[in-house]
């Protein structure tokens, strides 16, 4: 297969392809497990092979994708016709950044392979951790397993040829019930990184039980909490939120395709722009982000991108001050040339698809931030006059360039002249992203760093969930408006 | 093709019946194009074709699910699949209700959505609809962008219960024109949604996009105070807001698990306002209708709410069997959801702006991001994007910064629903998230709500 791969590129170029790629998923296995109130409500596993084949004519894209590789031929000639229609349109010529010439592999690190685990094991786990939700309070209990492995080929017209082996493993754990007022209350936990590999070892049993019961008594004085109060105060978000601010306000932000308008008519801009980069002050000094692919067990560390770019660790954000940016081969041509300037020296290793038959595009790895040096959560409560702790992502609604947000979360503890009192319900924050970035006062230390996976990040069109990580301590924001 | 699905299905289930099992079969089969345009040129042209068979064995009360991404023509691939089903289901676990199985009672073949002009056009068809469709507007700084998505879809399923075998193909399309303006950054937006080639027409998007760009340029723009809005919303934001009813409201095996704003005590009851007629009909062919489930159930038109009386819940058959309700006939990828226009005779943008008002109106055409804040009350938050305007009372017009709204379905379509314009339109809300499912409501073009709160009101676009 990998040498009809080859032929194919070869005849491409010879009828004037400028660059041609082939991503080859030999398979790409999926295991997902769903159990609602003690039902195991779906064993469901998968297998998918094909081929995805992007072609460069004339400065555009071309792209077609087949499960059906009898037919390699028509495959690489549908993507070469898609290119010379798309090349009737050009405004930009596409041009790819420079990148080393490798022969090279990536598998992610695992002690246990979880495909060779008894679908048995797995289900006895399942119905282990349900069994430690039961509660008289509990009305609803879901623990939802997810598990996936791929072997995929990269081979592209520049000698390129890369082979990725990659094992993930997701779950989430869930407890809901309704209030007095019948509103529905949920609190819920998902798996992150628990060490320095990504296998079935990460499914520690105590582990689990220690979380659901957090849980569901976290989840019991939220049944019995008051409202949220409407006001201005500053926010401590733990990581379960802290995440999602991360994501939405800095990781697709500062995705460059989004920068350049190529996601305009759908997802959104960013109010960044290219003049910004070594500009814009983004945050205050207490914040440092960072793209790290290269952390050992994350989802958004793969080894390679599917341009066959190294993984990487960038810096985004120093010290407040805006200095990098989620990039692509294609992207940072096109940027440094708008801007007539060298913004970005070479790809930073983010084009990735979710699948054999999607495109790649510049999408977030590790988007982490820094630990800081503002002491424990302990600390940070004693430094807190007036404020909320919030964790636990709800809803999520964000301005089309990213300029403003709106975030409802599970669960609050306010803090009043550094003590932390009683749960809220129905807690919420809003804000404008550079206002609120530039109101970061506290960032907790290294001991306060946690590595959230997120497995449901959606973009482009056609579109594609992918799955990437977050690294981030605790943080104190100031005058921050709760409760709308 | 279609013998080929037959006969695939036909082969998988005689292997099934070899092995004494109890197994269902559902083919999908997409083919699909996808021309994206991006700053004034092709950013993307694609196209994917992919099959997929979900294997689905059944042990009494328990069950598994294999589903193979691969050739059709790799049978041993696909034998492989029900072996490992079968293998799976005697490790999972009991369900503590019985599951119903698909039991397909005759034959049905249903192409009737299938247009073969459609799924025929070629790209060079689809960049001259483009280019019709921003004639005359584009300039350095106002650029083109949007998506031209098209497909055939199958779909066929059958079991080892009966020797009788459903499928249904259809095509569709979604076209979304945006033009942006490089440097202020607001962008204006025209859709349409096309089930047949003759669905598809250039030059209302034209006019529409062509209307909005002068507003753009030549009106001030805006920061509106926060603050109560009398607001007409276009059908994109409407046809989103009902999206999330299939969430959070009408669906009731969330409303049993608590995610509902309705209850069952309000079947039958004056819920919203009485302007609402809502049901699941799919005898409106711009909804690509599945006319049975995949359960093999008649799906013929099950209102949801009449003159604003809710009707009832609907039941994946699955959720029907777990929690003891009659099932539905609602085992589909998409329903056919519309929402019957009102008395109010406008029809065009245009004509919404000329009409007189006695008070300021900010038509919101677009709900950007939207998500649900709390399901058991109902409220959604998102932005404005896409074409906002400010309908002053003097007759003049202003063009807003992007606004948040945060406002409670039952308010949305309850006390404060003023009116609806007498015409609608198929709102195509597909994301083609995983596999191909084309997805159009049908709604109201223009819906009038009064004393709707911003919440928050940006300061530039």
């Amino acid at each position: 297969m990998l040498d009809d791969i080859k032929k194919q590129i070869k005849r491409l170029q010879a009828q004037g392809a400028t660059y041609v790629d082939t991503r080859w998923y030999p398979y790409e296995e999926r295991n997902s497990l769903s159990m609602w109130n003690g039902n195991l409500k779906d064993t469901n596993a998968t297998r998918q092979s094909g081929v995805g084949v992007r072609v460069l004519y004339k400065g555009a894209w071309g792209f077609s994708a087949s499960s059906n590789v009898e037919q390699l031929t028509a495959i690489y000639d549908r993507a070469l016709e898609n290119a010379r229609v798309a090349a009737e349109r050009v405004t930009f010529p596409i041009r790819l950044a420079e990148k080393d010439i490798l022969q090279a592999s990536f598998a992610s690190p695992n002690q246990v392979d979880p495909f060779t685990v008894p679908l048995a094991e797995k289900v006895d786990l399942m119905k282990q951790v349900d069994a430690w939700l039961k509660d008289d309070a509990v009305q609803q209990r879901s623990v939802d397993l997810t598990l996936t492995r791929r072997l995929a080929h990269f081979i592209d017209s520049e000698g390129s040829q890369i082979e990725k082996n990659i094992v993930d493993v997701f779950t989430r754990v869930e407890v809901s019930s309704q209030d007095e007022n019948g509103v529905t209350q949920e609190r819920k936990f998902r798996l992150g990184r628990r060490g320095e590999s990504r296998g079935w070892e990460n499914f520690d049993p105590a582990f689990f039980q220690e979380i659901s019961l957090r849980i569901v008594q976290e989840l019991k004085e939220l049944l019995a909490a008051p409202e949220c109060p409407k006001d201005d105060r500053s926010v401590i978000l733990l990581h379960s939120i802290m995440f999602l601010q991360t994501h939405e306000t800095i990781g697709h932000a500062l995705e460059l395709d989004r920068i350049l308008g190529y996601e305009l008519a759908f997802a959104g801009g960013s109010f960044v722009t290219l003049d910004d980069f070594g500009k814009l002050r983004y945050g205050s000094n207490k914040l440092t982000a960072r793209a790290n692919a290269t952390l050992p067990n994350s989802p958004g560390s793969f080894g390679f991108d599917d341009d066959g770019v190294p993984a990487q660790d960038n810096l985004l954000i120093d010290r407040g001050l805006l200095v990098g940016a989620i990039t692509s081969r294609q992207m940072v041509e096109e940027a440094n040339a708008r801007a007539r300037r060298e913004i970005f020296q070479g790809s930073s290793g983010a084009n990735r698809a979710t699948a054999f038959y999607r495109v790649p595009i510049e999408r977030m790895t590790n988007i982490n931030i820094d630990s800081g040096t503002d002491g424990t959560l302990e600390d940070i409560i004693a430094g807190t006059e007036h404020g909320i702790i919030l964790d636990g992502d709800r809803s999520w609604s964000i301005g089309s360039n990213r300029e403003q947000f709106h975030f409802g979360t599970e669960i609050g503890w306010l803090v009043e002249n550094g003590l932390k009192k009683g749960v809220v319900k129905n807690s919420t924050y809003k804000g404008d992203t550079l206002k609120f970035w530039n109101s970061l006062s506290a960032v907790g230390n290294a001991s306060t760093w946690k590595m959230h996976f997120v497995d449901n990040c959606g973009k482009g069109q056609p579109n594609q969930i992918i799955q990437l990580g977050h690294g981030v301590p605790i943080c104190r924001f100031d005058n921050v408006r709760v409760g709308e | 093709m279609k013998e080929i699905v037959f006969s695939t299905l036909e082969q998988l289930r005689n292997y099934a019946r070899q092995q004494g099992l109890t197994a269902t079969f559902l083919y999908r089969e997409e083919d699909s194009s996808l021309m994206r345009f991006a700053n004034s040129a092709i950013s993307l042209n694609t196209n994917e074709h992919l099959i997929a068979i979900e294997i689905t064995v059944y042990d009494g009360s328990r069950r598994a699910s294999y589903e193979v991404i691969a050739s059709p023509g790799d049978q041993e691939a696909l034998l492989r699949g029900v072996d490992t089903a079968a293998e799976m289901v005697k490790h999972t676990m009991p369900l503590d209700y019985a599951p119903t199985v698909t039991a397909i009672k005759i034959d049905f073949v249903d192409e009737s959505g299938f247009d073969a002009a459609l799924a025929e056009m070629s790209s060079q068809q689809k960049l001259e609809y483009f280019n019709a469709a921003a004639a005359g507007m584009e300039t350095g700084e106002l650029r083109l962008g949007g998506i031209f998505s098209s497909g055939i879809n199958v779909l066929a399923i059958c079991s080892t219960l009966t020797d009788q075998t459903q499928y249904i193909k259809f095509t569709d399309a979604q076209v979304n024109v945006v033009l942006s303006h490089a440097v202020d950054k607001w962008e204006v937006l025209a859709e349409q949604s096309a089930a047949r080639k003759t669905d598809l027409d250039p030059t209302p998007l034209q006019d529409h996009l062509s209307f909005l760009v002068e507003h753009y340029r030549q009106d001030p723009p805006i920061q509106l105070p926060l603050g109560k809005y009398d607001i007409i919303f276009g059908a994109s934001a409407t046809a989103h807001m009902l999206h999330f009813m299939h969430w959070i409201g009408f669906n009731g095996g969330l409303m049993k698990r608590g995610y509902s704003f309705l209850s069952e005590a309000e079947i039958g009851t004056q819920v919203l306002s009485p302007l609402v007629n809502m049901a699941d009909d799919t005898s409106d062919y711009r909804t690509f209708p599945l006319r049975q489930d995949l359960i093999g159930m008649d799906r013929s038109r099950y209102p949801l709410f009449e003159k604003g009386i809710f009707r009832g819940f609907t039941y994946l058959q699955d959720e029907a069997d777990e929690f003891a309700q009659p099932a539905t006939g609602h085992t589909v990828y998409h329903d056919s959801l519309t929402f019957a226009g009102g008395d109010h005779p406008v029809s065009s943008l245009r004509q919404l702006v000329s009409e007189p008002r006695d008070t300021d109106l900010l038509y919101f055409p677009y709900l950007h991001y939207a998500n649900i804040v709390n399901p058991s009350r109902g409220v959604l938050t998102g932005s404005s994007r896409f074409g906002a305007l400010l309908l002053k009372k003097d007759g003049t017009i202003a063009v807003p910064f992007n606004v948040r709204i945060s406002p409670s379905l039952k308010d949305i379509l309850g006390s404060q629903l003023a009116w609806l314009s007498r015409e609608s339109e198929a709102n195509n809300i597909s994301l083609s998230y995983g596999a191909r499912n084309p997805q159009a409501i049908v709604v109201p073009k223009f819906m009038r709500v009064n004393g709707v709160e911003i919440t928050h009101s940006n300061s530039s676009y």
